[in-house]
Protein backbone atom coordinates (compact mmCIF):
# COMPACT_ATOMS: atom_id res chain seq x y z
CA UNK A 1 0.00 0.00 0.00
CA UNK A 2 1.21 3.53 -0.63
CA UNK A 3 -0.61 6.64 -1.00
CA UNK A 4 0.01 9.57 -3.19
CA UNK A 5 -1.57 13.02 -2.70
CA UNK A 6 -3.51 12.11 0.02
CA UNK A 7 -5.54 8.81 -2.13
CA UNK A 8 -5.00 5.94 -0.86
CA UNK A 9 -3.74 3.17 -3.79
CA UNK A 10 -3.64 -0.33 -3.42
CA UNK A 11 -2.94 -3.05 -6.13
CA UNK A 12 -5.56 -4.96 -7.37
CA UNK A 13 -4.57 -8.30 -6.47
CA UNK A 14 -4.78 -7.29 -2.68
CA UNK A 15 -8.47 -6.42 -2.67
CA UNK A 16 -10.72 -8.96 -1.75
CA UNK A 17 -14.29 -10.32 -3.38
CA UNK A 18 -16.60 -7.81 -3.33
CA UNK A 19 -14.12 -4.58 -2.88
CA UNK A 20 -13.76 -2.35 -5.73
CA UNK A 21 -12.01 0.86 -6.73
CA UNK A 22 -10.83 3.69 -9.66
CA UNK A 23 -8.42 2.37 -11.83
CA UNK A 24 -5.25 5.24 -10.93
CA UNK A 25 -2.08 3.71 -12.87
CA UNK A 26 -1.33 0.98 -14.71
CA UNK A 27 2.80 -0.58 -14.46
CA UNK A 28 4.28 -3.44 -16.38
CA UNK A 29 5.61 -4.13 -20.02
CA UNK A 30 3.62 -1.89 -22.57
CA UNK A 31 2.07 -5.42 -23.99
CA UNK A 32 0.46 -5.71 -20.89
CA UNK A 33 -0.45 -2.61 -20.38
CA UNK A 34 -2.17 -2.37 -24.22
CA UNK A 35 -3.82 -5.70 -23.59
CA UNK A 36 -5.57 -4.33 -20.59
CA UNK A 37 -6.14 -1.39 -21.81
CA UNK A 38 -7.63 -3.10 -24.76
CA UNK A 39 -10.20 -4.64 -22.37
CA UNK A 40 -11.14 -1.38 -20.89
CA UNK A 41 -9.43 -1.29 -18.05
CA UNK A 42 -8.12 2.53 -18.57
CA UNK A 43 -7.56 5.25 -15.75
CA UNK A 44 -10.77 6.03 -13.68
CA UNK A 45 -12.74 2.92 -14.90
CA UNK A 46 -14.47 1.15 -11.73
CA UNK A 47 -13.59 -2.18 -11.41
CA UNK A 48 -14.80 -4.56 -8.96
CA UNK A 49 -13.74 -7.79 -7.47
CA UNK A 50 -16.17 -10.63 -8.11
CA UNK A 51 -14.35 -13.54 -6.73
CA UNK A 52 -11.35 -15.79 -6.60
CA UNK A 53 -10.96 -18.80 -8.35
CA UNK A 54 -11.45 -22.05 -5.99
CA UNK A 55 -7.89 -22.40 -5.32
CA UNK A 56 -7.30 -18.74 -5.22
CA UNK A 57 -5.74 -17.74 -8.42
CA UNK A 58 -6.71 -16.04 -10.99
CA UNK A 59 -9.24 -13.80 -9.74
CA UNK A 60 -12.27 -12.67 -11.47
CA UNK A 61 -13.32 -8.93 -12.10
CA UNK A 62 -16.52 -6.83 -13.15
CA UNK A 63 -15.50 -3.92 -15.33
CA UNK A 64 -17.20 -1.91 -17.87
CA UNK A 65 -20.55 -4.21 -17.33
CA UNK A 66 -18.16 -7.57 -18.17
CA UNK A 67 -16.82 -10.47 -16.35
CA UNK A 68 -12.80 -10.45 -16.91
CA UNK A 69 -10.38 -13.00 -14.99
CA UNK A 70 -6.78 -11.96 -14.10
CA UNK A 71 -4.09 -13.78 -13.03
CA UNK A 72 -2.83 -12.31 -10.03
CA UNK A 73 0.86 -11.80 -11.34
CA UNK A 74 -1.20 -9.81 -14.03
CA UNK A 75 -3.19 -7.58 -11.47
CA UNK A 76 -0.29 -7.07 -9.79
CA UNK A 77 0.58 -4.27 -12.10
CA UNK A 78 -3.31 -2.31 -11.37
CA UNK A 79 -3.57 0.05 -9.00
CA UNK A 80 -6.96 1.07 -7.90
CA UNK A 81 -8.06 4.33 -5.07
CA UNK A 82 -10.65 3.02 -2.77
CA UNK B 1 7.35 7.92 -33.00
CA UNK B 2 9.48 8.83 -30.15
CA UNK B 3 8.74 12.38 -30.62
CA UNK B 4 5.60 11.75 -29.97
CA UNK B 5 6.03 9.51 -26.85
CA UNK B 6 7.89 12.40 -26.03
CA UNK B 7 5.22 15.18 -26.59
CA UNK B 8 2.43 12.99 -24.82
CA UNK B 9 4.78 11.44 -21.90
CA UNK B 10 2.78 7.71 -22.72
CA UNK B 11 2.88 5.38 -25.41
CA UNK B 12 0.43 6.70 -28.04
CA UNK B 13 -0.99 3.49 -28.07
CA UNK B 14 -2.11 3.94 -24.78
CA UNK B 15 -3.11 7.12 -25.32
CA UNK B 16 -5.18 6.50 -27.69
CA UNK B 17 -6.80 3.36 -25.58
CA UNK B 18 -7.61 5.94 -23.27
CA UNK B 19 -9.07 8.58 -25.24
CA UNK B 20 -11.24 6.19 -27.12
CA UNK B 21 -12.66 4.96 -23.77
CA UNK B 22 -13.25 9.06 -22.30
CA UNK B 23 -15.35 9.09 -25.54
CA UNK B 24 -17.25 6.58 -25.01
CA UNK B 25 -18.10 6.68 -21.18
CA UNK B 26 -19.14 10.21 -22.16
CA UNK B 27 -21.75 8.92 -24.71
CA UNK B 28 -22.51 5.89 -23.32
CA UNK B 29 -24.92 7.25 -20.14
CA UNK B 30 -26.34 9.44 -23.17
CA UNK B 31 -27.54 6.40 -25.23
CA UNK B 32 -28.25 3.79 -22.52
CA UNK B 33 -29.83 3.57 -19.26
CA UNK B 34 -30.26 1.70 -15.95
CA UNK B 35 -27.81 -0.44 -14.11
CA UNK B 36 -26.50 -4.03 -14.64
CA UNK B 37 -28.99 -6.70 -13.50
CA UNK B 38 -27.96 -9.87 -11.65
CA UNK B 39 -28.64 -12.39 -14.52
CA UNK B 40 -28.45 -15.87 -14.74
CA UNK B 41 -25.16 -16.25 -15.31
CA UNK B 42 -23.96 -14.45 -12.33
CA UNK B 43 -26.17 -17.26 -10.30
CA UNK B 44 -24.76 -20.22 -12.46
CA UNK B 45 -21.04 -18.95 -11.29
CA UNK B 46 -22.13 -18.61 -7.99
CA UNK B 47 -22.26 -22.09 -8.35
CA UNK B 48 -20.04 -23.39 -11.29
CA UNK B 49 -17.05 -21.53 -9.99
CA UNK B 50 -17.84 -21.98 -5.84
CA UNK B 51 -14.75 -22.16 -3.60
CA UNK B 52 -15.83 -25.62 -2.49
CA UNK B 53 -18.12 -26.68 -5.88
CA UNK B 54 -16.13 -25.34 -8.43
CA UNK B 55 -13.62 -28.01 -8.43
CA UNK B 56 -15.75 -31.52 -8.49
CA UNK B 57 -18.43 -29.28 -11.01
CA UNK B 58 -15.30 -29.15 -13.32
CA UNK B 59 -14.24 -32.74 -13.08
CA UNK B 60 -17.21 -34.25 -13.55
CA UNK B 61 -18.21 -31.84 -16.67
CA UNK B 62 -14.79 -33.25 -18.17
CA UNK B 63 -15.77 -36.62 -17.19
CA UNK B 64 -18.81 -36.90 -18.94
CA UNK B 65 -16.87 -34.75 -22.19
CA UNK B 66 -14.57 -37.99 -22.00
CA UNK B 67 -17.11 -40.56 -21.75
CA UNK B 68 -19.39 -39.27 -24.52
CA UNK B 69 -16.58 -38.85 -26.99
CA UNK B 70 -15.11 -42.03 -26.88
CA UNK B 71 -18.07 -44.48 -25.10
CA UNK B 72 -20.96 -43.12 -26.94
CA UNK B 73 -19.00 -43.16 -30.16
CA UNK B 74 -17.12 -46.80 -30.20
CA UNK B 75 -20.29 -48.51 -30.91
CA UNK B 76 -20.13 -46.44 -34.03
CA UNK B 77 -15.85 -46.81 -34.88
CA UNK B 78 -16.74 -50.75 -34.43
CA UNK B 79 -19.51 -51.03 -37.16
CA UNK B 80 -17.22 -48.68 -39.53
CA UNK B 81 -14.27 -51.59 -38.44
CA UNK B 82 -16.22 -54.39 -39.04
CA UNK B 83 -17.93 -53.25 -42.42
CA UNK B 84 -14.10 -52.69 -43.83
CA UNK B 85 -12.55 -55.74 -42.73
CA UNK B 86 -15.74 -57.83 -43.83
CA UNK B 87 -15.20 -55.85 -47.32
CA UNK B 88 -11.47 -56.52 -47.09
CA UNK B 89 -12.01 -60.38 -46.35
CA UNK B 90 -14.88 -60.27 -49.23
CA UNK B 91 -12.58 -58.92 -51.74
CA UNK B 92 -9.55 -60.41 -51.43
CA UNK B 93 -10.24 -63.97 -52.62
CA UNK B 94 -12.65 -62.37 -55.46
CA UNK B 95 -10.15 -60.82 -56.92
CA UNK B 96 -7.83 -63.69 -57.01
CA UNK B 97 -5.37 -63.40 -53.84
CA UNK B 98 -2.56 -61.77 -55.82
CA UNK B 99 -0.22 -58.48 -55.00
CA UNK B 100 -3.30 -56.43 -56.52
CA UNK B 101 -5.97 -58.08 -54.41
CA UNK B 102 -4.15 -57.61 -51.43
CA UNK B 103 -2.85 -54.26 -51.75
CA UNK B 104 -6.70 -53.18 -52.31
CA UNK B 105 -7.75 -55.53 -49.46
CA UNK B 106 -5.03 -54.49 -47.40
CA UNK B 107 -3.32 -51.83 -48.33
CA UNK B 108 -6.11 -49.19 -49.78
CA UNK B 109 -9.63 -50.59 -47.94
CA UNK B 110 -7.40 -51.28 -44.82
CA UNK B 111 -6.09 -47.86 -44.73
CA UNK B 112 -9.47 -45.85 -45.68
CA UNK B 113 -10.97 -47.81 -42.55
CA UNK B 114 -8.33 -46.76 -40.60
CA UNK B 115 -8.95 -43.52 -41.41
CA UNK B 116 -12.70 -43.67 -40.94
CA UNK B 117 -12.46 -45.28 -37.50
CA UNK B 118 -11.30 -42.04 -36.25
CA UNK B 119 -14.34 -39.96 -37.62
CA UNK B 120 -17.11 -41.13 -34.90
CA UNK B 121 -14.85 -40.10 -31.83
CA UNK B 122 -13.45 -37.13 -33.44
CA UNK B 123 -17.39 -35.39 -34.60
CA UNK B 124 -18.36 -36.73 -31.05
CA UNK B 125 -15.79 -34.84 -29.13
CA UNK B 126 -15.86 -31.69 -31.38
CA UNK B 127 -19.99 -31.59 -30.65
CA UNK B 128 -19.37 -31.70 -26.92
CA UNK B 129 -16.50 -29.05 -27.24
CA UNK B 130 -18.83 -27.23 -29.28
CA UNK B 131 -21.39 -27.02 -26.41
CA UNK B 132 -19.48 -26.25 -23.85
CA UNK B 133 -17.41 -23.61 -25.84
CA UNK B 134 -20.79 -21.78 -27.00
CA UNK B 135 -22.33 -21.86 -23.63
CA UNK B 136 -19.48 -20.20 -22.19
CA UNK B 137 -18.48 -22.88 -19.81
CA UNK B 138 -14.90 -23.62 -21.41
CA UNK B 139 -13.58 -20.30 -20.19
CA UNK B 140 -14.69 -21.07 -16.70
CA UNK B 141 -12.86 -24.14 -16.81
CA UNK B 142 -9.39 -22.67 -17.96
CA UNK B 143 -10.25 -20.06 -15.25
CA UNK B 144 -10.56 -23.04 -12.24
CA UNK B 145 -7.69 -25.15 -13.28
CA UNK B 146 -5.56 -22.57 -14.71
CA UNK B 147 -3.18 -22.27 -11.23
CA UNK B 148 -1.95 -25.82 -11.18
CA UNK B 149 -1.57 -25.82 -15.28
CA UNK B 150 0.68 -22.08 -15.24
CA UNK B 151 2.72 -23.98 -12.46
CA UNK B 152 3.59 -27.28 -14.76
CA UNK B 153 4.51 -24.76 -17.48
CA UNK B 154 0.85 -24.98 -19.11
CA UNK B 155 -2.21 -22.70 -19.29
CA UNK B 156 -5.61 -23.06 -17.93
CA UNK B 157 -6.71 -24.48 -21.30
CA UNK B 158 -4.19 -27.07 -21.76
CA UNK B 159 -6.50 -29.03 -19.62
CA UNK B 160 -9.29 -30.24 -21.41
CA UNK B 161 -6.69 -31.44 -24.57
CA UNK B 162 -4.18 -33.52 -21.84
CA UNK B 163 -7.32 -35.27 -20.33
CA UNK B 164 -8.32 -36.02 -24.07
CA UNK B 165 -5.17 -37.20 -24.54
CA UNK B 166 -6.08 -40.29 -22.32
CA UNK B 167 -8.81 -41.47 -25.03
CA UNK B 168 -6.82 -40.96 -28.05
CA UNK B 169 -4.40 -38.23 -29.02
CA UNK B 170 -6.24 -36.94 -32.07
CA UNK B 171 -8.43 -35.38 -30.43
CA UNK B 172 -5.81 -34.61 -27.56
CA UNK B 173 -3.75 -32.10 -30.29
CA UNK B 174 -7.29 -30.93 -31.69
CA UNK B 175 -8.86 -29.80 -29.19
CA UNK B 176 -5.45 -27.55 -28.35
CA UNK B 177 -7.32 -25.20 -30.83
CA UNK B 178 -9.21 -23.71 -27.71
CA UNK B 179 -5.62 -22.40 -26.36
CA UNK B 180 -5.77 -18.87 -28.16
CA UNK B 181 -1.62 -18.01 -27.63
CA UNK B 182 0.44 -19.77 -29.87
CA UNK B 183 3.48 -20.77 -27.61
CA UNK B 184 1.24 -22.51 -25.25
CA UNK B 185 -0.69 -24.37 -27.83
CA UNK B 186 2.60 -25.80 -29.35
CA UNK B 187 4.01 -26.68 -26.09
CA UNK B 188 0.48 -28.37 -24.92
CA UNK B 189 0.21 -30.32 -28.68
CA UNK B 190 3.63 -31.68 -28.62
CA UNK B 191 3.39 -33.25 -24.99
CA UNK B 192 0.09 -34.34 -25.72
CA UNK B 193 1.12 -37.70 -26.95
CA UNK B 194 2.45 -38.88 -23.63
CA UNK B 195 -0.76 -38.90 -22.43
CA UNK B 196 -1.51 -42.71 -22.34
CA UNK B 197 -3.91 -43.26 -25.15
CA UNK B 198 -6.35 -45.99 -25.15
CA UNK B 199 -4.82 -47.92 -28.02
CA UNK B 200 -1.84 -48.72 -26.04
CA UNK B 201 -3.90 -50.50 -23.06
CA UNK B 202 -3.85 -53.57 -25.01
CA UNK B 203 -0.19 -53.71 -25.86
CA UNK B 204 -0.16 -53.08 -21.60
CA UNK B 205 -2.30 -55.68 -20.89
CA UNK B 206 -1.01 -58.22 -22.87
CA UNK B 207 3.12 -57.88 -21.95
CA UNK B 208 2.01 -57.48 -18.30
CA UNK B 209 -0.68 -60.42 -18.11
CA UNK B 210 2.55 -62.50 -20.05
CA UNK B 211 5.46 -61.56 -17.68
CA UNK B 212 4.22 -59.47 -14.52
CA UNK B 213 2.06 -61.80 -12.65
CA UNK B 214 1.08 -60.60 -9.67
CA UNK B 215 2.02 -56.97 -10.32
CA UNK B 216 0.07 -56.29 -13.53
CA UNK B 217 -2.78 -54.52 -12.74
CA UNK B 218 -0.13 -52.31 -10.71
CA UNK B 219 2.33 -52.06 -14.07
CA UNK B 220 -0.55 -51.07 -16.34
CA UNK B 221 -1.61 -48.26 -13.70
CA UNK B 222 1.91 -47.20 -13.40
CA UNK B 223 2.27 -46.28 -16.86
CA UNK B 224 -0.40 -44.17 -17.44
CA UNK B 225 1.12 -41.97 -13.99
CA UNK B 226 4.63 -42.67 -15.56
CA UNK B 227 3.22 -40.70 -18.90
CA UNK B 228 1.42 -37.70 -16.94
CA UNK B 229 4.72 -37.31 -15.33
CA UNK B 230 6.81 -37.38 -18.51
CA UNK B 231 4.09 -34.48 -19.98
CA UNK B 232 5.17 -32.66 -17.19
CA UNK B 233 8.91 -33.10 -17.09
CA UNK B 234 8.74 -32.47 -20.82
CA UNK B 235 6.96 -29.20 -20.64
CA UNK B 236 9.08 -28.23 -17.91
CA UNK B 237 12.10 -28.75 -19.87
CA UNK B 238 11.09 -27.14 -23.36
CA UNK B 239 9.64 -24.25 -21.73
CA UNK B 240 13.54 -23.69 -20.01
CA UNK B 241 15.65 -24.82 -22.95
CA UNK B 242 13.62 -24.00 -26.00
CA UNK B 243 13.96 -20.18 -26.98
CA UNK B 244 10.76 -19.98 -28.72
CA UNK B 245 8.69 -21.61 -25.30
CA UNK B 246 11.30 -19.37 -23.01
CA UNK B 247 10.41 -15.78 -21.69
CA UNK B 248 7.61 -14.08 -20.75
CA UNK B 249 4.60 -16.96 -19.82
CA UNK B 250 1.60 -15.66 -22.01
CA UNK B 251 -1.18 -13.63 -19.93
CA UNK B 252 -4.09 -15.08 -18.23
CA UNK B 253 -6.61 -11.93 -19.41
CA UNK B 254 -9.67 -13.40 -20.51
CA UNK B 255 -13.23 -12.73 -20.64
CA UNK B 256 -15.92 -14.99 -19.09
CA UNK B 257 -19.11 -14.35 -21.20
CA UNK B 258 -21.90 -14.54 -20.24
CA UNK B 259 -23.81 -18.38 -20.18
CA UNK B 260 -26.40 -18.89 -23.34
CA UNK B 261 -27.33 -21.95 -24.68
CA UNK B 262 -25.86 -23.18 -27.46
CA UNK B 263 -28.03 -23.48 -30.38
CA UNK B 264 -27.65 -27.16 -32.50
CA UNK B 265 -26.98 -25.40 -35.77
CA UNK B 266 -24.24 -23.13 -34.61
CA UNK B 267 -22.78 -26.56 -32.56
CA UNK B 268 -23.27 -28.73 -36.04
CA UNK B 269 -21.51 -26.10 -37.53
CA UNK B 270 -18.80 -25.98 -35.65
CA UNK B 271 -18.63 -29.89 -35.35
CA UNK B 272 -18.92 -29.87 -38.97
CA UNK B 273 -16.19 -27.61 -39.75
CA UNK B 274 -13.18 -29.35 -38.04
CA UNK B 275 -14.14 -32.74 -38.76
CA UNK B 276 -13.88 -32.21 -42.87
CA UNK B 277 -10.77 -30.49 -41.36
CA UNK B 278 -9.21 -33.71 -39.89
CA UNK B 279 -10.38 -35.78 -42.96
CA UNK B 280 -8.96 -34.04 -45.82
CA UNK B 281 -5.80 -32.69 -44.07
CA UNK B 282 -4.83 -35.44 -41.76
CA UNK B 283 -6.86 -38.12 -43.53
CA UNK B 284 -4.22 -38.34 -46.10
CA UNK B 285 -1.30 -38.90 -43.97
CA UNK B 286 -2.42 -41.27 -42.42
CA UNK B 287 -3.51 -43.30 -45.57
CA UNK B 288 -0.57 -42.96 -47.17
CA UNK B 289 1.46 -44.14 -43.93
CA UNK B 290 -0.60 -47.78 -44.21
CA UNK B 291 0.11 -47.90 -47.34
CA UNK B 292 3.80 -47.58 -46.62
CA UNK B 293 3.60 -50.56 -43.84
CA UNK B 294 1.65 -52.27 -46.02
CA UNK B 295 4.06 -52.15 -48.87
CA UNK B 296 7.00 -53.23 -46.62
CA UNK B 297 5.44 -56.05 -44.69
CA UNK B 298 4.20 -57.99 -48.42
CA UNK B 299 7.23 -57.57 -50.64
CA UNK B 300 9.06 -59.26 -51.65
CA UNK B 301 6.23 -61.27 -52.51
CA UNK B 302 5.21 -64.30 -50.87
CA UNK B 303 8.10 -64.16 -48.41
CA UNK B 304 6.75 -64.43 -44.50
CA UNK B 305 7.26 -61.58 -42.32
CA UNK B 306 10.67 -62.60 -41.21
CA UNK B 307 12.10 -62.52 -44.39
CA UNK B 308 9.84 -59.35 -45.66
CA UNK B 309 11.24 -56.00 -45.82
CA UNK B 310 9.79 -55.48 -42.39
CA UNK B 311 11.65 -58.22 -41.16
CA UNK B 312 15.06 -57.32 -42.68
CA UNK B 313 14.17 -54.02 -41.14
CA UNK B 314 13.81 -55.99 -37.94
CA UNK B 315 17.09 -57.61 -37.94
CA UNK B 316 18.82 -54.32 -39.25
CA UNK B 317 17.35 -52.24 -35.70
CA UNK B 318 18.40 -55.27 -33.32
CA UNK B 319 21.25 -54.13 -32.86
CA UNK B 320 19.83 -51.08 -31.30
CA UNK B 321 17.74 -52.57 -29.48
CA UNK B 322 19.59 -55.27 -27.59
CA UNK B 323 20.42 -53.19 -24.94
CA UNK B 324 16.80 -52.72 -23.75
CA UNK B 325 16.29 -56.44 -24.19
CA UNK B 326 14.16 -56.56 -27.51
CA UNK B 327 14.97 -58.80 -30.37
CA UNK B 328 13.84 -58.64 -34.05
CA UNK B 329 10.51 -59.58 -32.77
CA UNK B 330 10.17 -56.32 -30.55
CA UNK B 331 11.59 -54.22 -33.12
CA UNK B 332 9.19 -55.46 -35.70
CA UNK B 333 6.26 -54.82 -33.37
CA UNK B 334 7.28 -51.31 -31.96
CA UNK B 335 7.65 -50.61 -35.97
CA UNK B 336 3.78 -51.74 -37.14
CA UNK B 337 2.87 -49.67 -34.06
CA UNK B 338 3.49 -46.59 -35.75
CA UNK B 339 0.41 -47.46 -37.61
CA UNK B 340 -1.77 -47.48 -34.46
CA UNK B 341 -0.25 -49.15 -31.24
CA UNK B 342 -3.04 -51.45 -30.63
CA UNK B 343 -1.39 -53.32 -34.08
CA UNK B 344 1.96 -54.06 -31.70
CA UNK B 345 -0.58 -56.70 -30.06
CA UNK B 346 -1.55 -57.84 -33.55
CA UNK B 347 1.77 -58.18 -35.11
CA UNK B 348 3.37 -60.98 -32.09
CA UNK B 349 0.15 -62.65 -33.12
CA UNK B 350 1.09 -62.74 -36.97
CA UNK B 351 4.58 -63.67 -35.80
CA UNK B 352 3.64 -66.20 -33.41
CA UNK B 353 0.95 -67.70 -34.60
CA UNK B 354 2.39 -69.82 -37.94
CA UNK B 355 -0.17 -69.01 -40.71
CA UNK B 356 -3.02 -67.83 -39.13
CA UNK B 357 -2.97 -64.84 -35.78
CA UNK B 358 -2.86 -66.58 -32.43
CA UNK B 359 -4.76 -65.81 -29.85
CA UNK B 360 -3.90 -63.18 -26.65
CA UNK B 361 -3.20 -66.06 -24.33
CA UNK B 362 -1.35 -67.86 -27.05
CA UNK B 363 1.01 -64.80 -27.34
CA UNK B 364 1.29 -64.62 -23.91
CA UNK B 365 2.36 -68.18 -23.70
CA UNK B 366 4.56 -67.66 -26.37
CA UNK B 367 6.21 -64.73 -24.65
CA UNK B 368 6.84 -66.82 -21.62
CA UNK B 369 8.26 -69.90 -22.73
CA UNK B 370 10.41 -68.27 -25.43
CA UNK B 371 11.56 -66.17 -22.73
CA UNK B 372 11.14 -62.85 -25.02
CA UNK B 373 10.47 -60.47 -22.46
CA UNK B 374 11.49 -61.09 -18.35
CA UNK B 375 9.62 -59.39 -16.42
CA UNK B 376 12.05 -56.27 -16.85
CA UNK B 377 12.19 -55.93 -20.78
CA UNK B 378 8.81 -56.33 -20.75
CA UNK B 379 8.48 -53.45 -18.50
CA UNK B 380 10.51 -51.50 -20.20
CA UNK B 381 8.66 -52.78 -23.66
CA UNK B 382 5.62 -51.21 -22.28
CA UNK B 383 7.20 -48.00 -21.05
CA UNK B 384 8.53 -47.71 -24.85
CA UNK B 385 5.55 -48.24 -26.43
CA UNK B 386 4.35 -45.46 -24.23
CA UNK B 387 6.70 -43.54 -24.83
CA UNK B 388 7.57 -43.85 -28.84
CA UNK B 389 6.27 -41.68 -31.76
CA UNK B 390 3.10 -41.22 -31.96
CA UNK B 391 0.98 -43.13 -34.46
CA UNK B 392 1.01 -42.09 -37.78
CA UNK B 393 -2.51 -40.68 -37.45
CA UNK B 394 -1.17 -38.37 -34.35
CA UNK B 395 1.64 -37.93 -36.35
CA UNK B 396 -1.10 -36.50 -38.91
CA UNK B 397 -2.58 -34.58 -36.59
CA UNK B 398 0.22 -32.82 -35.13
CA UNK B 399 1.01 -31.37 -38.72
CA UNK B 400 -2.52 -30.35 -39.74
CA UNK B 401 -2.49 -28.57 -36.40
CA UNK B 402 1.36 -27.22 -36.25
CA UNK B 403 1.76 -26.90 -40.11
CA UNK B 404 5.19 -27.21 -39.33
CA UNK B 405 7.14 -30.32 -40.11
CA UNK B 406 10.21 -28.59 -38.13
CA UNK B 407 7.24 -29.38 -35.09
CA UNK B 408 5.87 -32.53 -35.85
CA UNK B 409 9.58 -34.26 -36.50
CA UNK B 410 10.49 -32.63 -33.19
CA UNK B 411 7.63 -34.88 -31.62
CA UNK B 412 8.63 -37.90 -33.25
CA UNK B 413 12.22 -37.53 -32.45
CA UNK B 414 12.15 -36.15 -28.94
CA UNK B 415 9.69 -39.29 -28.29
CA UNK B 416 11.93 -41.40 -29.73
CA UNK B 417 14.99 -40.44 -27.77
CA UNK B 418 12.83 -40.03 -24.23
CA UNK B 419 11.68 -43.36 -25.13
CA UNK B 420 14.86 -44.86 -25.14
CA UNK B 421 16.50 -43.22 -23.14
CA UNK B 422 13.50 -44.24 -19.94
CA UNK B 423 13.44 -47.95 -21.74
CA UNK B 424 17.16 -47.89 -21.05
CA UNK B 425 17.26 -46.48 -17.76
CA UNK B 426 14.61 -49.11 -16.20
CA UNK B 427 16.02 -52.02 -17.80
CA UNK B 428 20.04 -50.39 -16.24
CA UNK B 429 18.39 -49.78 -12.93
CA UNK B 430 16.55 -53.35 -12.60
CA UNK B 431 19.91 -54.89 -13.35
CA UNK B 432 21.95 -52.98 -10.74
CA UNK B 433 18.83 -53.94 -8.43
CA UNK B 434 19.45 -57.67 -9.07
CA UNK B 435 16.67 -57.77 -11.50
CA UNK B 436 16.89 -60.39 -14.87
Amino acid sequence: MDSRGGKVQRRLSDLKPGEGGKIVRITGPPSLRRRLLDMGLVKGAYIEVVRKAPLGDPMEFLVKGYNLSLRKEECDNVYVST
Amino acid sequence: MSRIREVLGEDPEIVLAERRYDWISKVLPKVMRGARPITLSDLLDKALLDKYLGIPIFLALWWALFRFTFDVSAPFSDLIDMFFSRLGEAVEPALGGGVLSSLIADGLLGGLGSVLVFIPPIFFLFFGLSILEDSGYLARAAFVVDKILYKLGLHGRSFIPMLLGFGCNIPGVMACRTIDREEDRLLTIIVNPLMSCSARLPVYVLISSAVLGGYAAAGIYSMYIMGIGLAIAMALLFRRVIPYFRGRRSAFIMELPLYTVPTLRSTILHMWERGVLFLKKAGTVIFIGVLVVWALSSFPWGAGLEESYIGMLGRALEPLFRPLGFDWRGAVALFFGFIAKEIVVGTFGVIFGAGGEASEEEIADVIRSENIFTPLTGYAFMAFTLIYIPCVATVGVIYRETNSWKWTLFTVLYELLLAYFTAFLIVSVGHLLGFS
